[in-house]
């Protein structure tokens, strides 16, 4: 045991002594930081200044009018400032070719030059066909304020038509009797949910688990090749067994990860911190996914547990294969298995119980990534405990596998690796590396 | 006995490495393995040191089989050397001695005694990728011998060491020895072998071939050899009756006397032709006792090379 931890001691600091790794524990949670934070950040900026439009209305129908006041209502976080100002409704005959012209002109102008944001032209017949005749200038694709534009546009046409036809209704009811609507969420414990706000947290951790496995499992792989390579193996194994040389590996670059792991969580907590500071809105969703308990212990478990397994499997490649060339070969398998849960992301999103995602998840290989994408989906909606046919029995289920798999991984691994460490030149074959195994 | 192999034997891919071997090797002997390339000399060390399990036969120490608790009572210098080379040389000196089992206050003790002794000390905080290959092995060395191991183990010794290196490595050995350790080493060049082990085996293709005390092994094939310095081409010598082989060096020839071979006849033969300038009547060397008892072509055998005398 001894000799486990001095190994494991060593592996440790030979990571986390290196530049890489510092820089890569700064600098993932950072760019990660940027990427969540600026576009919040942004949107929140952007909306604090009244964004200014123009209409150029050649329909006779006073539809620029009646826009630029349905726009008057709508207001920015302060509640007194308007979002949108129409700065001007340029009314004319549509015969009058040579002013729209240059009306169109400058006004593009101005869109180029930032001065107004939009501009929307509006052509007569726009009320009977409203998408052959009227269409909106514009640089940028602001989803909020063209869902806006849309709601007013198809209100007053929706009226025009309706005063034109010979029903007898005031205009406001027959609107409100055809208004779209939108289906809030809520799941069964009562909260609103944001079904692609929680499918992006699911996809975090999971991309956690993954990420976790194949930098430290691919470390193991490349210290035992190093070791190979530089003939320091034998001198080893005349101190310690293969197995405890494996062990110790597998523990300190182990240790690595989780201190990683730790260091993002820490970061992760500052962040929340700093972005409640500034008064930014992150979706409570995103918190409900991640803090949810059993997601958190399962999280660890299945991450250890698929370390574990994975990085096992990593140093019998690195016991078989002369040079990292040669081990990349076996990495395209052991990727695809391990993102799977990635590319199934979104059948697994619209049911996680279904037959493939229950079964892969109790698979050892597939189950660290699968099972914790299923729990992030699922757990945060669940009530009880739900008995052993619940998420929670399946886990626990599925764990144990893990485990014995895990055993029965290293039990391999050992008889493979410590005839693979000293063999040179040739890569085995599969029955060579079979042989091993039963001598 | 203290150390005792069994009858062992192992098999690559159904090539015969090493085949029904047996040896003693007595507590406090200077013993060498000694054979060519390919003999199996690294096999049988490897099986020595539980690294490659033999397919049968025992390895005995003290009378019982040798575990993985044997790995901190002995120093193994492996034939393919390597060390961490992003270390400096004390971290690599304590963290090998550690998984000896050494503490690590007394791996930390022993640095600076055993850098001085070879030569090392500037280098103590230095990394090892910055040393010279001559260093390198030096330190090597230093990481066997840190534990004060009883048995010392050292497959192809000197490989790749210049004269000075060996000769203070053989030093070091020697006094080990003095201080009742066990040396177990392998070669392939015979002359090392015979100006340091006391006890030797010899295996071809194997097999032992010979093994026993080296004054033993030397009296048994007799003062039957002589060492001649000539002026002028001796290649008549080998025609000479009673002289049943010559084996050139590069200063000398060495003459194996058959059955009834007569040194004084010989000699009187010689001056006649050319003038000599030193005959000796000596010992047969390792490397003629092995052909002979090996009966192996001279060709399989690398001559023995003067530069490498140690």
């Amino acid at each position: 045991m001894r000799k486990i931890w001095l190994i494991a001691q060593r592996e440790y600091a030979q990571v986390v002594k290196k530049k890489s790794f510092i820089i890569g524990i700064l600098l993932t949670p950072a760019m990660m930081a940027v990427f969540m934070l600026l576009p919040a950040w942004l949107a929140n900026r952007s909306s604090s200044d009244t964004l200014q439009l123009a209409v150029i209305d050649q329909g006779g129908q006073g539809i620029g009018r009646r826009f630029a006041m349905s726009l008057d209502t709508i207001k920015l976080a302060d509640n007194v400032t308007h979002y949108y100002k129409v700065t001007q409704v340029f009314e004319f005959s549509n015969n009058d070719t040579s002013r729209f012209r240059f009306l169109y002109d400058s006004l593009s102008g101005a869109v180029s030059a930032r001065t107004i944001r939009y501009f929307l032209v509006v052509k007569p017949m726009a009320e009977r066909a409203p998408s052959d005749s009227m269409f909106l200038v514009a640089n940028n694709e602001d989803f909020k304020s063209i869902g806006r534009f849309e709601t007013s546009l198809s209100n007053i046409v929706s009226s025009a038509r309706l005063t034109e036809s010979s029903i007898n209704l005031p205009v406001d009811s027959v609107l409100k009797l055809t208004e779209r609507i939108d289906l809030a969420r809520r799941d069964t414990t009562g909260q609103a949910v944001d079904p692609q706000v929680r499918l992006f947290a699911s996809f975090i951790i999971v991309m956690i688990i993954y990420m976790m496995i194949l930098t430290y499992g691919q470390t193991v792989m490349r210290s035992v090749i190093d070791e190979k390579s530089s003939r320091i193996m034998e001198v080893m194994v005349s101190s310690v067994t293969p197995f405890q040389l494996m062990a110790g590996k597998l523990f300190g670059l182990g240790a690595a990860a989780f201190t990683q792991l730790a260091v993002w969580i820490v970061l992760g907590l500052l962040m929340l911190g700093v972005s409640g500071a500034l008064s930014l809105h992150i979706d409570p969703s995103i918190m409900r996914v991640v803090f949810n308990p059993i997601l958190v212990i399962f999280f660890s478990l299945f991450l250890l547990g698929g370390y574990l397994l994975f990085s096992t499997l990593f140093a019998v490649i690195g016991s078989v294969v002369n040079s990292d060339k040669e081990a990349q070969n076996f990495l395209f398998p052991i990727v695809m298995v391990l993102i799977l849960p990635v590319i199934l992301g979104m059948s697994i999103m619209q049911d996680p119980n279904s037959v493939m995602a229950t079964t892969l998840s109790f698979i050892p290989f597939f189950s660290p990534t699968m099972m914790v994408m299923r729990i992030a989906v699922i757990a945060p909606t669940m009530t009880g405990v739900g008995g052993m046919t619940g998420i929670l029995g399946q886990a626990i289920l599925s764990f144990a596998l893990l485990v014995l798999a895990i055993i029965g991984m290293i039990w391999l691994s050992a008889r493979i690796f410590r005839v693979g460490i000293l063999m040179y030149g040739k890569r085995p074959t599969l029955p060579e590396i079979i042989k091993w195994v039963k001598y | 006995m203290y150390l005792q192999l069994e009858h062992i034997r192992k098999q690559y891919d159904g090539k015969v490495a090493v085949e029904d071997l047996s040896l003693a090797v007595p507590k406090g002997s200077m013993y060498g393995i000694i054979g060519p390339n390919g003999a199996g000399k690294t096999t049988t060390i490897r099986m020595i040191m539980n690294i490659v399990p033999p397919d049968s036969g025992r390895v005995l120490l003290d009378g019982q089989p040798v575990g993985d608790n044997f790995k901190d009572r002995v120093g193994y210098l492996p034939e393919e050397r390597g060390l961490y080379k992003k270390m400096t040389l004390a971290e690599v000196i304590v963290y090998m001695a550690e998984l000896k089992g050494v503490s690590a206050a007394r791996a930390k003790s022993a640095i600076d005694p055993w850098l001085t002794r070879m030569d090392l000390k500037d280098y103590r905080d230095r990394k090892v990728e910055e040393l010279s290959k001559g260093m390198q092995q030096k330190l090597q060395f230093i990481t066997t011998l840190v534990h004060e191991p009883e048995i010392i183990i050292l497959d192809e010794l000197f490989s790749g060491l210049d004269p000075l290196n060996t000769e203070l490595m053989k030093n070091v050995l020697l006094d080990l020895k003095r201080a009742g350790k066990t040396i177990l080493f392998s070669t392939h060049v015979m002359e090392q072998a015979e100006k340091l082990c006391d006890h030797l085996c010899m295996i071809s293709r194997g097999q032992k071939v010979l093994d026993g005390r080296l004054s033993e092994v030397k009296a048994q094939f007799g003062r039957n050899a002589v060492q001649i310095e000539i002026e002028g081409d001796g290649s008549f010598i080998k025609s000479i009756p009673g002289v049943a082989s010559v084996t050139e060096f590069t200063n000398y020839l060495e003459l194996r006397l058959g059955n009834g071979g007569n040194p004084s006849g010989i000699l009187k033969a010689i001056v006649e032709k050319v003038s000599v300038r030193r005959f000796e009547i000596v010992e047969p060397s390792l490397y003629d006792i092995f052909i002979e008892v090996a009966k192996v072509d001279r060709s399989e055998l690398s001559k023995p090379k003067e530069g490498l005398h140690a």
